[in-house]
């Protein structure tokens, strides 16, 4: 994992996203939730997809989701990423969120293409890269 | 929009393109050259002067811009500039849409969409995310990259793998897009990969992003192509018998954003698509056509499973019998939907759908290298990804 972290792109926080990366440096997975209408949003964005208002919060959600879908990436797209090797790349939609899903791009821990698959039960972990900035990554739900 | 307003509203009167190269091959010459050569080609193949041109349109940033082509070309006036908002050959559609609607306000009287890649000048997409600090001007990059998510490859691989999990969709159904592609090369003289393959070729072609494999992905080339566009009344003195516009739509559904490339909230029969579900709709809607009016289809085939998808979003089968669809031989040529007669993306060229319009206009003349008997209609359909896709309609 510290491999992984170390071979590919920081996430670079904005005024709307630097919330989620923080909390995430802090062990906590945030969602922008509408302070309206309650529905929750990922990607980050200024105004509710479902009643348009602008004011919002962050609200700490439980972490526990589902694999949506997954690929297994086999071509190192840059030769600095070959030590990478075969890793996976996953979409986990979590439980629990407020109107339309909510789904994160993500990795899985702890698998192998033997074990993972669509609808397997996961949950949050975190991967600290500073104060400011951490990854919500994901594992076999036990 | 009342159906058939923009029906033969427009013509596409030349069509041109530049050798084929791969990835880095034109890199001495660049891209604005590799442009000019193509609108050059699209004015000989019209019968016009590219001063004539006094419009401008394209899509995905294309860096030859409307100034430098304007300056070098010594067009008398500019009188239209448009360019499609997306990257890839998602906008294609758009940007003849935007200049079939130049030309029918009366905004424009000749119009050229233009689309050049040198990838030595651009830079190949994965590795400029894998190597520099992301943009903060494009937050989205941030939820995806960190986590390995960089290539387009990998994006479509999470589309295809769940339509695989959801409908049974098969390998093999992957393995027909890119075997009819190079048999449909082998007429064409021009496309960069003509060596027939097999379904086992393909399975046994090394994993990309899986379930993609090395057959089921298009290779980056360095190419320009140019299609010019002006009014029915004007294409009479002209060249060519004119191919003329039935109908163009862009858009994306709810939700798409940019689709898989991130996690996108779309809904489930929208993720497993090609993102061109409401593309489709609208494009039935103002041309008053539908599937079964298309006698050939070119369907963009950056990656396998999207022409697959592609064809559920244009109504030609139900959701989730693409897979099937395609089997038996109805997509090739003598099938009951032929589809890229000319190698498309997979087989011929890369030029982010441009060639798909070029052979587009070549079956509609009837001097196409694989034609398709009495084809009248013509379906091209752009990109699948970013908002937003698109589609056309041509006709004869």
């Amino acid at each position: 994992m510290a491999r992984r972290r170390a071979l590919l792109p920081a996430p670079t926080p904005t005024a709307l996203t630097a919330g989620f990366w923080k909390a995430a440096a802090a062990g906590r997975l945030v969602i922008q939730r509408c302070d309206e209408c309650g529905a929750h949003r990922h990607t980050p964005t200024a105004a509710c997809y479902r009643c348009q208002s602008l004011a919002w919060s962050w609200d700490p959600v439980a972490g526990s989701g589902r694999v949506f879908s997954y690929t297994w990436s086999h071509h190192p797209v840059h030769p600095a990423l070959a030590p990478l090797g075969v890793y996976n790349v996953a979409v986990v939609e979590l439980d629990g969120t407020e109107g339309d899903p909510v789904r994160l791009v993500t990795w899985i821990e702890s698998v192998t293409p033997q074990t993972l698959r669509i609808g397997l039960p996961v949950e949050v972990l975190f991967e600290r890269i500073d104060d400011e900035i951490g990854l919500p990554i994901f594992r076999p739900r036990v | 929009m009342s159906a058939r307003w923009l029906d033969r509203k427009a013509a596409l009167v030349g069509i041109g393109h530049t050798a084929y190269g791969k990835r880095g091959e034109f890199a001495a010459r660049g891209t604005f050259a590799l442009a000019c050569e193509a609108v050059v080609n699209a004015c000989e193949d019209a019968g016009l002067s590219p001063r004539e041109i006094d419009g401008f349109s394209s899509y995905s940033d294309d860096s030859a811009s409307p100034a430098a082509l304007a300056s070098a070309f010594g067009c008398e006036r500019v009188r239209y500039a448009g360019m499609v908002w997306g990257g890839g050959g998602a906008g294609m559609g758009g940007a003849f849409l935007n200049a079939a609607l130049a030309i029918a306000s009366g905004t424009a009287e000749v119009v050229v969409v233009t689309r050049a890649i040198c990838q030595a000048d651009g830079g190949r997409f994965g590795q400029a995310l894998a190597s520099e600090r992301l943009p903060a001007s494009l937050p989205e990059l941030s939820f995806t990259a960190p986590f390995g998510q960089l290539s387009a490859a990998h994006m479509f691989a999470l589309a295809a793998r769940r339509h695989i999990h959801r409908f049974g969709t098969k390998l093999e159904h992957f393995a027909e897009i890119a075997i009819n592609a190079r048999l449909m090369a082998r007429a064409n003289p021009l496309a960069r990969f003509r060596e027939p393959i097999s379904v086992f070729d393909h399975l046994e072609s090394r994993l990309i992003a899986d379930p993609l494999r090395l057959l089921d992905c298009c290779m980056e080339s360095d190419v320009g192509a140019a299609v010019l566009i002006t009014s029915p009344e004007r294409a009479r003195d002209l060249r060519h018998p004119a191919v003329l516009l039935a109908g163009a739509s862009m858009g994306s559904p709810y939700r798409w954003g940019q689709g898989w490339m991130g996690a996108g909230s779309a809904s489930d029969d929208d993720f497993t698509s090609a993102g061109q579900r409401t593309v489709a709709e609208d494009l039935w809607r103002v041309s008053g056509l539908s599937p079964a009016d298309v006698d050939v289809a070119l369907v963009y085939d950056h990656f396998t499973p999207m022409v697959i998808f592609g064809l559920e979003d244009f109504g030609f089968c139900r959701k989730g019998e693409g897979g099937p669809f395609v089997e038996g031989g109805r997509i090739r040529l003598g099938g009951a939907l032929p589809v890229n007669p000319h190698g498309g993306n997979l087989a011929e060229v890369y030029a982010h759908g441009m060639t798909h319009v070029n052979e587009a206009v070549r079956q509609l003349r009837g001097d196409a290298s694989n034609q398709v008997p009495d084809a009248d209609l013509a379906l091209v359909v752009a990109g699948a990804g970013p908002t937003p896709t698109s589609a056309l309609l041509l006709r004869r």
